[in-house]
């Protein structure tokens, strides 16, 4: 595992280079975050094709203003900004929902439901972690932006709810929301899995 | 007779294809829901930016793009919106020009930056940032904020504002301000020349420099001001009569300096010049 | 607490403080400790797919032809062009110094603004009317001071001949600041350069006179303005520079 003090070093360096024109430090930077923000673009848009162009927006953003990064804030954060800025406007130019406009949990209960007969199919240990993005993806769009701002890429709630414009009221409500959608469709996919076994 | 009209009109639409194939224009729009107190900002190397007020909670965005040697970067973190325009190598003047016509919410704050411009803005309630090197800038009908404009010498025009804080800075060029009152209304200008033609209400402080330039102020009767006017090297006069004050900051010099009130002496007006003319007159 | 209860404060108290009621009811009820705990695995499981994805190689691609397209990746052997409006090279001018400039020249408005009068407001000058300014000469001849104001006055001599220099003799630039300012605005635009040239000609004019007039009458509180709003005008004129060139 690289020391993080070196590679911050290294991103330094390369930034540094970068501002004098070097491509093959354009090409260091890119590499140490293409994979976060490409996940972060894949996770929002579920589509890979939509993703690397944004993905490749953001990075362009990113270098055009290279020369006026002054490391007052990290690299990383930054660039991390910028792509979910590049994703929010991209939904919101095709008119997608970025925020759901539901304020209030619907169920009611006394207790959690139980939408599955059969045996009791608790999540617990691991994930499987392909069944979660599967699962992430069948999102409704709202849901999906909160959710991956949060728990996937760790932002709070002040701070999404500044960049997408609502209360921090509702980015926690539209989190738990997720949440609980997100443990239906994976005991739902577990079960298929247990009859198809 | 026919034919040859005919040929004329198609030869004339094909010239005007070919111009705009050449030219490359591309017209953009961009449309941004916003909450209240949105913020804008329009930064373009070349072109002209006017801002107008909607009816509704939407920045709406038209930039004609000029050739593909300029584009438009655009950010948004929630309820504050940036455009910004880049230009590639080999850009000029005239290939790099984005021109902007932005329509905003009335309560939106506007920051606007164009080297040639020009500028404009009105009927806005909110702060109203203005740079421009070259750039003549128009803003009109707004109030309730802050105005702020600099240029080097591109010409400025401020009419009806009102409960404003308002600074100008100018190297050059003449600043004209007509209906504008405040708290505060400062200018400073270099060889440019001060005009004002209003009241110096709201009980505010007034205060114009300039270094060669003139001032020429115009007052509306029922102006209730106390005027300090002084000229270290050029002619000052006041055409209006006063009266006298008690103390003032510096001996009269007749010709170089008058001082005095008008009314009940709510505003403070101080017009200075290094070597330029004063001249205060009534409507 | 009941269970409904649970479900209620549970988007607030998720990923918040610890909460004794809470806690209190989920160590008795199975089923909402078992969503609270699938729930927070779901998060947790969630974080570990940040960096899960990777592009494909034509991003990369892409990024660098657009980046060589608009001249933010150079070749090292290349000399740097000098086209009529480079705006990448503002990737490579490091202009900050100006920032500092910037400062300095309000802070030593200040310093010249805030220096104290002397103990005796010292007379005002006569009016000496400057070599090549022939209308101010005529309003001056014209409008002589009343003889109650104070007869002894110190002429200034105001040395325009560095102010308005013909249009093909060079800028005088006065500093050294000056001169790399009007460097660096050239680089990036011969055009503009012109522009700011003649501008910060008028501004250290405005300087000069107004710095001579308050070296005669260290107690006119009017110069010391003037200096002070010549400086404001010379540093606004370097901050447009600094936007401009970044």
């Amino acid at each position: 595992m690289t020391d993080p003090k070196l590679a911050k070093t290294a991103e330094a360096e390369a930034i540094e280079r970068a501002k004098q024109g070097d491509e093959a430090a354009f090409e260091v930077l890119y590499n140490l975050h293409k994979r976060r923000v490409y996940s972060l673009c894949l996770r929002m848009v579920s589509n890979p094709a939509q993703a690397e162009d944004l993905a490749q927006e953001a990075f362009l953003q990113l270098f055009r203003k290279v020369g006026t990064f002054r490391g007052e804030s990290a690299f990383s954060t930054w660039l991390h900004r910028m792509t979910v800025n590049v994703v929010l406007m991209n939904l919101r130019k095709k008119g997608l929902p970025v925020v759901s406009l539901e304020e209030t949990i619907e169920t009611d209960e006394e207790s959690p439901k139980k939408e599955l007969g059969g045996p009791d199919l608790k999540l617990a240990g691991s994930l499987d972690r392909l069944q979660l993005q599967r699962a992430i993806e069948k999102l409704p769009p709202g849901y999906k932006t909160i959710f991956v701002l949060h728990d996937v890429e760790g932002f709070e709630h002040n701070e999404i709810a500044t960049m997408v414009g609502c209360s921090i009221g509702n980015s926690k409500s539209q989190l738990h929301k997720a949440r609980l959608k997100l443990r239906d469709y994976l005991k739902f996919m577990r079960a298929e899995k247990a009859e198809k076994q | 007779m026919e034919s040859m009209q005919h040929t004329a009109i198609v030869g004339l639409v094909v010239v005007a294809c070919l111009a705009s194939a050449a030219t490359a224009e591309t017209r953009r729009e961009y449309r941004y829901p916003v909450g209240p107190k949105a913020s804008v900002t329009v930064d373009t190397e070349y072109g002209s930016i006017s801002v107008k007020p909607g009816t509704t909670r939407e920045v709406v965005v038209v930039a004609l793009i000029h050739s593909d040697k300029a584009k438009i970067d655009i950010s948004q973190e929630g309820n504050r919106l940036e455009f910004e325009s880049h230009l590639l190598p080999g850009a000029d003047e005239q290939t790099g020009r984005v021109d902007y016509e932005v329509t905003v919410p009335p309560d939106t704050t506007l920051n606007l930056h164009s080297s040639n411009g020009p500028i404009s803005a009105e009927r806005i309630q909110a702060d109203v940032a203005v740079e421009g090197a070259t750039a003549p800038v128009e803003i009109r009908s707004v109030g309730h904020g802050h105005v702020h404009v600099k240029t080097m010498k591109g010409t400025i025009t401020l009419s009806d504002v009102r409960s404003a804080h308002v600074e100008i800075t100018s190297i050059s060029g003449d600043v004209h301000l007509n209906s504008v009152s405040g708290p505060l209304v400062q200018v400073n200008s270099g060889s440019g020349r001060i005009y004002y033609d209003g009241d110096f209400g709201s009980g505010g402080d007034y205060n114009f420099s300039t270094h060669t330039g003139d001032i020429e102020a115009l007052i509306a009767s029922g102006a209730s001001a106390d005027f300090t006017a002084h000229s270290m090297q050029g002619h000052v006069q006041s055409d209006v009569p006063l009266k006298p004050k008690e103390n003032n900051r510096f001996p009269v010099e007749v010709g170089r300096s008058f001082f005095g009130t008008v009314g009940k002496a709510a505003s403070e007006v101080i017009l200075k010049s290094f070597s330029g003319k004063i001249r205060l007159k009534q409507r | 607490m009941t269970c409904s209860e649970v479900q209620r404060v549970l988007p607030e108290m998720m990923d918040g403080a610890p909460n004794n009621e809470l806690q209190a009811h989920l160590e008795k009820c199975p089923a909402c400790s078992d969503l609270v705990a699938e729930l927070e695995l779901i998060s947790i499981e969630a974080h570990q797919l940040v960096e899960s994805n990777e592009p494909s190689p034509r991003v990369w691609l892409a990024i660098a032809a657009e980046l060589r397209s608009e001249g933010l990746i150079r070749d090292p052997e290349a000399k740097p062009g000098r086209p009529v409006l480079v705006p990448t090279e503002r990737r490579r001018w490091n202009a900050w110094w100006l920032v500092p400039v910037a400062a300095a020249l309000l802070v030593a408005a200040s310093y010249v603004g805030m220096r104290k009068p002397a103990t005796q407001i010292a007379e005002k000058p006569a009016v000496v009317a400057p070599a090549n300014a022939p209308d101010l000469a005529a309003q001056s001849n014209q409008q002589k001071p009343a003889p109650q104001v104070a007869e002894t006055k110190r002429p200034v001599p105001i040395d325009r001949s560095l102010d308005e220099p013909s249009v093909s003799a060079p800028v005088q630039v006065v500093s050294t600041e000056d001169r790399q300012f009007l460097d660096d605005v050239g680089q990036r635009s011969p055009r503009m350069k012109a522009e700011f040239e003649s501008q910060l000609r008028a501004v250290n004019s405005y300087i000069r006179d107004a710095e001579a007039y308050l070296k005669q009458n260290p107690g006119d509180e009017d110069a010391r303005q003037h200096v002070m709003a010549a400086y404001e005008q010379k540093a606004m004129l370097y901050q447009m520079a600094l936007n401009h060139i970044q």
